[in-house]
């Protein structure tokens, strides 16, 4: 989003400066010679003395400009996804330091764990706020050998959490499929 | 950092603009404010009818206005390409008043990154400082291998390097961001602990 924001205040500072410049053009050029300069604004300013309220382009137009405002809005006020979760305070000798796992890093050092649990074919970890979702896929075909992985991989990112000594306690949830062939 | 709050706070202003100007023409549009308002020209309103009436002094104080616009605009555009959060080099005050040394933020963060970078299950590590040059915070990145032992690493970087750098600043308690990411890369070179 921070990237997004970058762009799209680029395109607004431009857009500011090219209208300002514009309209300081447009005054200037009015005061001096009466007669527009790049825009010709008496079509514009025609074609607002002849249209009412009700004209069906100002609708859209309306439409258009609320359905804009509201997704910015709403992208603006999103809050940003989680990008790091602390780690508890450390010792002696290292205060002031917060020390936090990337996102993605943690979900690495997940799927090594959950890779290293015997009968486990793939697995795919997604690491939220508060939670941790691990979707494994079996090396067995049949489900109920497949179940039986579900408490070995538990165990297994419960451990990795606890060495990790992450700040927030992080609920963990798996699903395990069995090989389709 | 290239303005990032700046550029938030400017687009919720524009989104809030965009739903302002959206909602009262659309108001105006269903009649809302009125039959006459709605099937009234759109520049027959009190609005459009000040423009008109004012317009000798309204139009340059309009390009005034706009001038300033644009100047304000041209700094955020200047922000947005050019800044930086980044520290210059830093200078290190004695305790007797006697002196002082610059200390070049590179050979700091160079030095850092060095540390850690020569210990056993790193695979990578960054380093900069940033925010005001006399109360900077030092951030570092360090990519651990998968199959090191994270805790240890981590207790390492944090009392060995961490510490080496703050010492080197004699600030024992400069504000230090340590972020640890996993890898499944192996480090280019053996390393000798």
């Amino acid at each position: 989003m921070r990237l997004i924001n970058r762009v799209l205040a680029a395109l607004l500072s431009l857009a500011l400066i090219a209208a300002s410049l514009l309209l300081i053009i447009e005054v200037i050029v009015d005061r001096a010679s009466h007669r527009t300069a790049i825009v010709n604004w008496h079509t514009a300013y025609h074609w607002a003395q002849h249209n009412t309220w009700t004209a069906g382009s100002i609708r859209v137009t309306c439409g258009l400009l609320i359905l804009a405002g509201l997704v910015l809005l709403i992208a603006e006020l999103k809050p940003a996804r989680v990008s790091r979760l602390a780690a508890d305070p450390a010792g002696a000798g290292a205060e002031a330091i917060a020390t936090a796992y990337t996102r993605r890093g943690l979900a690495a050092a997940i799927k090594t764990a959950v890779t290293a649990v015997d009968g486990v074919r793939s697995s795919a970890v997604t690491v939220k706020r508060r939670k941790v979702l691990v979707a494994v896929t079996a090396s067995a075909r049949d489900r109920a050998a497949a179940r039986s992985l579900r408490d070995p991989i538990t165990d297994a990112v419960r451990q990795r959490l606890g060495a990790l000594k992450l700040h927030q306690t992080l609920s963990v949830s798996v699903s395990v499929t069995p090989r389709s062939r | 950092m290239h303005a990032d709050r700046t550029n938030r706070i400017m687009l919720l202003l524009l989104a809030l603009l965009l739903l302002a100007i959206g909602l009262d023409a659309g108001a105006a549009s269903i009649g809302v404010y009125g039959t006459s308002a709605q099937h009234g020209h759109l520049m027959d309103n009190p609005t459009g009818r000040l423009v008109g009436a004012h317009g000798v002094w309204l139009w340059p104080a309009a390009a005034v206005a706009a001038l300033i616009i644009a100047l304000l605009a041209l700094r955020w555009l200047l922000a947005l390409l050019f800044s930086t959060d980044r520290s210059g080099d830093l200078v290190i005050h004695s305790n007797t008043g006697a002196g002082r040394t610059i200390l070049d933020n590179g050979a700091l963060t160079d030095a850092v990154v060095a540390e850690i970078e020569g210990y056993r299950g790193v695979n990578s590590a960054r380093a900069r400082l940033i925010g005001d040059p006399e109360d900077p915070e030092l951030v570092v990145t360090a990519a651990l291998e998968e199959n090191a032992d994270f805790s240890a690493l981590r207790d390492r970087i944090e009392t060995g390097a961490l510490s080496h750098a703050r010492q080197a600043l004699g600030n024992r308690t400069l504000p230090t961001q340590l972020d640890l990411t996993i890898t499944s890369k192996r480090a280019r070179a053996p390393r000798v602990v």
